[in-house]
Parts: structure tokens; C-alpha cells; sequence
């Protein structure tokens, strides 16, 4: 006979797991902060123009552990628009964009991303710039008298940007990493 | 002259040159000389990168930061995006743990971040370093009878706390640099709203650009003064498909704000780049420049009438703009 109380209908479990999965993230702790006031919502374009995107039940969401339902193909977290209206009016300082673009950290980590958005990281992972350099560009800046615009030093780019943290630890001091 | 260190980005260098030759022209006749960051790499931009791995993000842009650190120089941004990265790169990494970590992946390129210089948007320089009367002075052709409506867009205003330009509720800068260059600044209804770029289901930012632009359209302006490189092109491309879509007649061209300081400055609308826009600021090429200040006349006059007058004209002339 079960009378585990978890397993009762309408009982929700907190997910302490993914709670200390996105806490790794840098600023990926600050939800556990949010009272669910609302100030998000209420100045964000995403929530006025879609329905299905609001900044406070994402922070609920979170504190619930209840984040995977966030993180699949589509990701609502996508609606975003980046505008940090929500980072301005929250009282707690919660930063609702800076958690959302954590749990967006954790999409790549899955390696799922929108097309365009997978275009211009591709872009800059492989050149240093999120605008693909080519002749054109160089040649309309010469119109204007400018100069090409020079080579990025991608091999100081690479040895940044890998290997990324390594999953399990704590945002504390870089592990060492003698692979390079 | 002041040295400053520019990081132009990704964005103004490749797809909107205009922008960044109209910085060029106009910086060093405020008294400020540029000094350029060749090795710079992309900020990188807030929106995609960051998404992927905020600590790598904040890796390149503290490499970034570093390079001005090299040279004990604040560094100077035009665009909104790489203004929010590096400042809140400048902000995240006073937290000491956090800044451990990211020297420790700079020491494998021989780079530490100190946290020696500061960021500041280019307009914080024309109000805080050049001053709006210095800026005033530098016009030789005031947009005077226009009308420009502002759009600040998100990013050089929001975070308030982090970017440290004005009040993100009742700003005040774009106000008066445009009226510095002798336009009427107009707030439309929509101000404060995002232009929708970074959202990733098209029908949302074609339904905020229509609201945006009515807004804009209501008040009459001639112009619609920018200073996003990303609310440039969702306000000169997404004003065109907005209109198509909606049916709608929306044709203020919108204009980069230092372009319109360079025209000001006499630099001729034709060197200017306005026809790579969709909606050309027609309305400027008929503008006069102003009548030559007065010489300091009287000197002549004066020794005419008045015999003790021997001063030769005072030496200090206004100072002229090149």
C-alpha cells in the first residue's frame, strides 16, 4: 500500500535537483529569491504579445524544481526578448532574464537551440564575430574610407571559450584543467 | 584631446558602416581621439552567445576589457548590445570568486582582468566628458523645424543598476543631444518598448514593430532618432514588412543618431550612407547651414566711432568647428 505523500494527486514534489543543476549557472540561483509578486509580468512585451509566455510562472517554476518541462524543442524560454524589463522592476533583484538565460545555458548543454540562434553562436565560434566578415562588407566599408575589418586572434577565442566549466561543480574556483 | 578607446562591435562595422564613419567624423571635433582595440574580438553579443554558456560569455568579454586595460584607457561602445555585455561583465566580475574563475581561464592566454577601466556608452560621453553646449557648438547646420521622435531601445537604459546611463523610467539623454543639434525631441507613446528583435517567434516582433510604429506615426515626426544598431534594422527593414503586412502607410525613416550629429557638423548628407536605408530622411538635405557667426565685427566699427578704442578685436573667437 502506498501512502507516500509524494505520490498523492495534486502533490508536488520540490526538484532540489534541478534547482542545484541551474544554480550553477552564473546567476542561475537568483529565483529562489522570488516572492511571485508579479512586477515581471506586468512590464513584459513577451507576456502583453503571447500568451503562453509570462516571467512569473517561469520563476515558479523554477522554485519548484519543476524546470524540465522549460527545457524541449520550442522552449517557451525563446519568447524572451531580451529587453531586462523584468531585471529593472524586480524587487527581490531576482534578475528573471538572467535566470531564464541560464536555464537556456542548460537547453545548449542538451544541444537544442532555435535555428537562428544556433546560426550566429556557430558565427562566433568559428570566427570570433556574430556577423559573418566577407568581400561585400569589407568593400562598403571602404566606401566610407574605413579599413577591412581585421581577423579576430581566434586561437586566444578557443582556449576561452573551451573546454566549457565541466559539469557537477559548483561555480567556485576553475578546476584545474591541464588538458591545454 | 581626450583618449578614449573605441570597441565598435560586430554589428555597426559590417552591416552599418555609416554608423561608424559618422563616430569617426564627429568624435575627434568634440576633443576626443580615438584609440582602436584591433584585437578585439565580438563583445559577445548578450542574446546567442550568452545563451550558450554564460561563463565562456563572460571569458571573451573580460578578455575583451582587458585590452583597454592594456592601454589605461576607458573604453567607449556605440551599440547598445556590446554596451550591456561589457558592462555587465565590468559588474559581474567585482564578485571576487567570480572573477577567480574567469582570470583563471585568461592566464591560458597569458591575460589577467584587473578591473582597472570603465565602460561607457558614447552618449554618456557627449554628456559627461564633451558636455551638450560643447556638442551644440560643434553644429554648423541645425536640424531646426524637425521633429524626431527617440526610441532609446532596451539595452542602454536596462538594466539601470548595471548599464548607468539615466533613468530607465524618464531619460533625459537623447532629449538633449537632439535638441543640442538643434531638432525637437519628441517622446511617442511607445517609448519605453522593445523593438522584439531577440524574440524568436516572428509574429511577436511584426506585432510590437506595427504598435511601435503607430506610436511613432501618430506624433508627425520627420525623423525617428536611434541609437541601437539592432532597433536600426528592425525599424528601417520591419517598418517596410510592417507596412506591407499591415497595409499600413509607416515610412519614418529612421537614422542613427551620430549620423544626424555628423550632418549637423556639415559632413554632406551624401557621404552619409542614407541610401543603403529603406526610408531616406529626405527632409534633411534642404536644411541651410547657419549664417557665419557675426566676426567679432565691432573691432572696426568701434575704432571708427570711438578713437580710444585701440584694442585690436578681441583674440578669442568662438571656437570654430573644422
Amino acid at each position: 500500500m502506498s501512502h507516500d505523500g509524494d505520490e498523492q494527486a495534486g502533490v508536488m514534489r520540490v526538484n532540489y535537483q534541478f534547482r542545484r543543476e541551474l544554480a550553477r549557472k552564473i546567476e542561475g540561483n537568483l529565483a529562489n529569491y522570488c516572492y511571485q509578486c508579479g512586477a515581471c509580468a506586468g512590464d513584459c512585451p513577451a507576456a502583453f504579445y503571447c500568451d503562453e509566455f509570462n516571467p512569473r510562472e517561469i520563476m515558479l517554476m523554477v522554485l519548484y524544481g519543476q524546470g524540465e518541462a522549460l527545457l524541449r524543442e520550442d522552449s517557451v524560454l525563446w519568447l524572451c526578448t531580451n529587453c531586462y524589463n523584468c531585471h529593472e522592476r524586480c524587487p527581490q533583484e531576482v534578475k528573471p532574464v538572467e535566470v531564464i538565460i541560464s536555464l537556456k545555458n542548460m537547453l545548449a548543454d542538451m544541444g537544442i537551440y532555435p535555428p537562428a540562434v544556433d546560426r550566429i553562436i556557430k558565427t562566433f565560434e568559428e570566427t570570433g564575430r556574430t556577423v559573418q566578415l566577407s568581400p561585400a562588407i569589407d568593400k562598403r566599408r571602404e566606401k566610407f574610407g574605413l579599413p577591412p575589418m581585421g581577423a579576430v586572434p581566434m586561437a586566444e577565442v578557443r582556449l576561452l571559450i573551451e573546454p566549457a566549466l565541466p559539469q557537477g561543480k559548483p561555480a567556485q574556483s576553475e578546476p584545474a584543467e591541464e588538458k591545454k | 584631446m581626450k583618449r578614449l578607446a573605441f570597441f565598435p562591435g560586430c554589428l555597426i562595422p559590417a552591416r552599418y558602416p555609416a554608423m561608424e564613419f559618422a563616430i569617426r567624423q564627429v568624435m575627434p571635433r568634440l576633443g576626443i581621439d580615438i584609440v582602436d582595440l584591433p584585437e578585439a574580438s565580438c563583445c559577445p553579443d548578450p542574446i546567442y552567445f550568452k545563451s550558450k554558456d554564460k561563463l565562456s560569455w563572460l571569458c571573451v568579454a573580460a578578455r575583451n576589457l582587458t585590452l583597454a586595460e592594456d592601454r589605461g584607457l576607458d573604453v567607449f561602445t556605440n551599440c547598445s548590445g556590446c554596451t550591456a555585455t561589457l558592462s555587465e561583465a565590468y559588474h559581474l566580475l567585482k564578485d571576487e570568486e567570480l572573477r577567480a574563475q574567469v582570470n583563471a581561464r585568461l592566464a591560458r592566454i597569458g591575460r589577467e582582468y584587473r578591473g582597472t577601466i570603465r565602460v561607457r556608452h558614447i552618449v554618456t560621453i557627449l554628456r559627461d566628458v564633451v558636455g551638450y553646449d560643447a556638442v551644440q557648438q560643434s553644429v554648423v547646420r541645425p536640424l531646426a523645424g524637425l521633429r524626431l521622435a527617440i526610441h532609446y531601445g532596451c539595452h542602454l537604459l536596462k538594466p539601470s543598476r548595471i548599464m548607468q546611463v539615466d533613468d530607465p523610467n524618464n531619460p533625459e539623454v537623447m532629449e538633449n543631444l537632439v535638441a543640442a543639434i538643434g531638432g525637437e525631441p519628441v517622446r511617442h507613446r511607445n517609448w519605453y518598448l522593445c523593438c522584439g528583435k531577440a524574440c524568436q517567434r516572428e509574429e511577436v516582433p511584426a506585432e510590437m514593430m506595427h504598435d511601435l510604429l503607430a506610436s511613432v506615426h501618430s506624433e508627425h515626426a520627420d525623423i525617428l532618432c536611434l541609437i541601437c544598431p539592432t532597433c536600426f534594422g528592425q525599424f528601417d527593414y520591419g517598418q517596410h514588412k510592417v507596412a506591407q503586412q499591415y497595409g499600413e502607410g509607416f515610412s519614418t525613416p529612421a537614422v542613427y543618431f551620430f549620423q544626424l550629429l555628423a550632418f549637423a557638423q556639415g559632413v554632406p548628407y551624401e557621404k552619409l550612407g542614407f541610401e543603403t536605408q529603406r526610408f531616406k530622411p529626405e527632409c534633411l538635405r534642404d536644411l541651410p547651414f547657419m549664417e557665419p557667426e557675426p566676426e567679432p565685427a565691432p573691432a572696426p566699427v568701434a575704432a571708427e566711432a570711438a578713437p580710444v578704442a585701440a584694442e585690436p578685436a578681441p583674440a578669442e573667437a568662438p571656437p570654430s568647428p573644422s
